[in-house]
């Protein structure tokens, strides 16, 4: 019964930790660091070409094959309208989930994973509008500047006539 | 509290099952099929409804099932005849059973009284005789399994009915040799519930009650097997019981078919305590077992020699069956003199059943799925195979050859898994069709044509919309009234024809109708004041009639409950579309209508055409291919518009470039490309112009919208032998997408 209550107690501490921070991966386009919460991805693989989707926007690069299911690949560089990334074997695709979906996004590099306060969450001041929609908030971490993806944010108007 | 959740779903699934039993079995009686298997099943399904419910608690539902049940089983017995009457009481009554359910499901409480015109009617029928009210307060309702007590199992019934055997008895024991002896008509019952009982929501203490029923009875809970708390099972089954029954008609027969809804989920054993150690037999052993015998032609080891010796030897035991049924018709089971029937039937029907598992239908998705992978390898291997490799490696090629087959054979026995007969969705129809009739007020016979036609259970869900949409249409529009049907020379009744067929990969369900046909000009004025056409556009009548699937179109001059808001037809589209078929109507004034709808024999493998477009893969569904040919020979045609039209055969067919609708430059030179020439729906052609054409193959298909969204003119992506996703093209998507543009 002790080691158990030891247990608990562990179990309690992390939980209080938890409770305070955020767990992020962390990717880069070009010089700009963001990150997602590390609980929504699922996978992270090299960047291995993508059947493209006809009649959308040019920030979704197609679909690839994810073990058998069909998975549509974001260009993050193109959504925040700097241009389709050139990518080469060395770019990544992050395989994340969003709601009951399963995107894939495609950045430059991934960097690192960070253990963020959630008390250092700051908004994203108001200005740009592509800003304020596609980001949920800013850290600071190592004195650079992560921008905290809205996936949902990122993953809607994909389609032309939508 | 969520495991209990899991049991009412489990049960509301049974009902709904059952449900549908009902309407199939009543489809059968009103056909003229009045035989005791078909009422036999109906009393099990509302039996099994009913217990089902006593353990929930649901008391209207109970109270109501339980006077229809009643009812039934006077019907069965031959007490009450079947006539039509009582035939459209019964179909009526599954009615309020079904709502009954339904409100039990989504809590949404019915008006009080509730079913109780029919109830009343049940009693009025029931009254014939007086045993007909067991008082439904004895089968009570909120019951809490704590402790047995059976002290209030109507008595006063009992006893009488009790004396009456004993009567009985001593009237057929009267010509008999052999006195009673100390412990006949003494019984001992064992019973062991397994988990499964439980979970299927029955509760022994109704079992009990049922029991005491037939004679006195005590019972004894048997915990020796209780384990100690560390061991202890939330789930687990630790407790058995063990009854003394004493009643001098009692037979084995009988006590069995008490347990007769819990069979399979629980061990039983009977024994005739009075035959034990005694030879001769007493006489209610002696029965027992010959009736057994009679009846299952297989008698429990420990009577088959019992069974043979009294077979020949006892000409009176055929009186005593209508005696004993007497009284316990008025009891909620199976008895009566269809009882000697019932156990053989039942039986029977239970090892069909144990032929049968209900399983998950993710679980069959799964394998579906894999199966269609396995499909593709094997596919992408024998590709694989050249002329070389073929020479040196034979062998290798004969392995393949096996898989090949193997792999056929084993596809298609998946895809039987999922197969099922339409019947369960034409099995709806009649009463929609009768109720249809009474409210239009006209006469309308509907014929259902092969049922037995199997298509894969996604594609079934997906038809009883459309199928009630299109009949509804036909019942409403399509035929006349009576009167305009004698006045155009027209049999008074119409007919709705309503068939199955399989036509090479699809699936073919007709809708047809001797009515009026579709008032096409009406059709075209409405078209034109709604905008669904311009107002100078003139069309063809295959293309007028087509117009009937417009979204919201309607002709009714006057909006009814059962059709006219232009809600609707264009449902069956989308839903048929959205299965991957295609509807095509036909009319002929004065003379009737045909809807066909055309559906893929499966959702999952489709037999594909690989094609290039720009530098990425494309498939175009083999069904909807006419022919191909080289742009270098397709005789092209310039239109105003600035699009080109493709001469075949002295038909004029619209082009649709796919590199330049999916915005991607073409990689090959103009005359090297290739037409694909396809049809949409009601056989209108379109020329898909591609850059290449790859083969044939099989493809499984995989869903967009699981991870994106629906793409015009993409029904969907799939999965090639070298790892790439290739885009299923949706020739009618891109047809109407075409429209859609154009009319921009």
């Amino acid at each position: 019964m002790e080691a158990l209550g030891f247990r608990d107690e562990a179990a309690d501490r992390s939980a209080i930790v938890a409770q305070n921070s955020l767990q992020l991966i962390a990717f880069s386009i070009g010089e700009q660091i963001y990150g997602v919460e590390i609980t929504t991805v699922r996978e992270i693989r090299a960047w291995n070409g993508a059947t493209p989707l006809p009649n959308t926007r040019e920030f979704v690069r197609g679909v690839i094959n994810l073990r058998g299911t069909i998975v549509p690949i974001f260009d993050l560089r193109a959504r925040f309208g700097d241009g389709q990334t050139s990518p080469t074997k060395n770019h990544v695709v992050v395989v994340m989930s969003v709601g009951d979906k399963w995107v894939g996004i495609l950045v430059d590099a991934v960097s690192d994973i960070l253990t963020v306060s959630k008390d250092d969450i700051h908004p994203v001041p108001e200005g740009n509008s592509l800003d304020t929609e596609l980001l949920n908030g800013i850290v600071t971490h190592e004195s650079r500047m992560v921008g905290l993806i809205d996936l949902h944010a990122v993953v809607s108007g994909a389609k032309v006539d939508g | 509290m969520s495991d209990l959740d899991d049991f009412k779903a489990t049960y509301f699934d049974e009902c709904s099952e059952l449900l549908l039993e009902l309407e199939e079995q009543f489809a059968a009686i009103e056909g003229g099929d009045r035989s005791n298997d078909r009422l036999n099943a109906v009393f099990r399904a509302i039996h099994s409804i009913k217990g089902g419910g006593g353990a929930f608690g649901f008391s209207d539902l109970v109270a109501f099932a339980h006077a229809y049940e009643t009812l039934l089983d006077k019907v069965r017995g031959g007490e009450i005849p079947l006539t039509d009457d009582v035939a459209a009481l019964c179909i009526h009554s599954n009615d309020v059973v079904a709502d009954l359910v339904n409100a039990a499901r989504t809590g949404v409480p019915l008006p009080p009284e509730y079913g109780a015109d029919e109830k009343a009617r049940f009693d009025a029928l029931c009254s014939g005789d007086d045993d007909g009210g067991e008082p439904i307060e004895e089968f009570d309702i909120d019951f809490v399994p704590v402790m047995v007590n059976f002290d209030d199992v109507s008595e006063a019934d009992e006893e009488s009915a009790d004396e009456e055997m004993v009567e009985a008895e001593a009237d057929s024991d009267a010509g008999s040799d052999e006195p009673a002896v100390d412990r006949s008509g003494q019984w001992e019952v064992r019973f062991r519930p397994h988990s499964e009982l439980y979970a299927r929501a029955n509760d022994p203490l109704l079992l009990f009650r049922e029991l005491a029923s037939l004679g006195q009875m005590t019972v004894t809970a048997v915990f020796d097997e209780v384990p100690p708390l560390s061991d202890f099972e939330p789930f687990g089954v630790y407790c058995e019981w063990q009854m003394t029954l004493v009643s001098p008609t009692l037979t084995e027969a009988a006590i069995r078919e008490v347990f007769e809804f819990v069979d399979g989920n629980c061990d039983l054993e009977v024994v005739d305590l009075g035959s034990i150690g005694k030879r001769p037999p007493s006489r209610p052993a002696a029965k027992a077992a010959a009736t057994e015998a009679a009846d299952d032609g297989e008698p429990l080891p420990s009577f088959a020699d019992l069974a043979d010796t009294v077979k020949a030897s006892t000409p009176p035991k055929q009186a005593f069956i209508p005696i004993r049924a007497e009284p316990m018709t008025v009891k909620p089971a199976v008895v009566g003199d269809a009882a000697a029937a019932a156990p053989a039937a039942s039986e029977g029907e239970h090892r069909n059943g144990v032929q049968s598992i209900r399983v998950d239908l993710d679980k069959v998705d799964r394998v579906v799925n894999m199966v269609g992978e396995l499909v593709i390898t094997q596919s992408m291997l024998t590709q694989q195979m050249d002329d070389n490799l073929r020479a040196r490696y034979q062998e290798l090629v004969r392995g393949l050859e096996v898989l090949a087959q193997t792999t056929r054979g084993l596809q298609d026995s998946v895809m039987a898994i999922r197969a099922q007969p339409v019947k369960s969705v034409f099995s709806r129809m009649p009463r929609l069709v009768r109720e249809l009739a009474q409210k239009t007020n006209k006469k309308i016979r509907l014929e259902t044509i092969g049922e037995n036609t199997e298509i894969d259970k996604t594609v079934i869900e997906q038809l009883s919309d459309p199928l009630t949409h299109m009949i509804r249409n036909s019942a409403d529009h399509g035929i006349e009234t009576p009167e305009k049907r004698a006045a155009a020379g027209k049999s008074e009744t119409g007919v709705i024809r309503l068939s199955a067929e399989q036509a090479g990969g699809n699936i073919l369900i007709i809708v047809e109708d001797d009515g009026a046909g579709i008032n096409r000009d009406k059709v075209l004025q409405v078209a034109r004041n709604r905008g669904v056409i311009g107002p100078d556009q003139q069309l063809t009548d295959e293309q007028i009639d087509q117009l009937i699937f417009a979204p919201g179109f309607s002709t009714a001059d006057a909006v009814s409950d059962i059709s006219g808001r232009g809600v609707g037809m264009d449902v069956v589209l989308s839903n048929i579309k959205k299965i991957g078929g295609s509807v095509h109507v036909r009319s002929w004034t004065g003379r009737g209508t045909r809807m066909t709808l055309r559906l893929p024999l499966t959702l999952a493998v489709l037999d594909v055409m690989l094609v290039r477009v720009s530098h990425n893969p494309y498939v175009i569904p083999l069904s909807s291919i006419v022919e191909t040919m080289q742009t270098a020979r397709a005789a092209f045609e310039r239109v105003p518009s600035g699009g080109r039209v493709l001469q075949v055969r002295g038909e004029y067919v619209q082009v649709i470039d796919l590199c330049e609708r999916f915005e991607m430059p073409s990689s090959v030179d103009e005359k090297n490309r290739f037409v694909v020439l396809c049809e949409a729906e009601g056989s209108v052609k379109i020329a898909l112009v591609v850059d290449d054409i790859i083969g044939q193959q099989q493809v499984v298909i995989k869903s967009l919208e699981e991870n994106f969204e629906s793409i015009e003119g993409i029904a969907g992506g799939t999965i090639l032998g070298d790892g790439n996703v290739a885009l299923i093209v949706d020739v009618q998507g891109l047809k109407t997408g075409t429209l859609h543009r154009n009319a921009a």
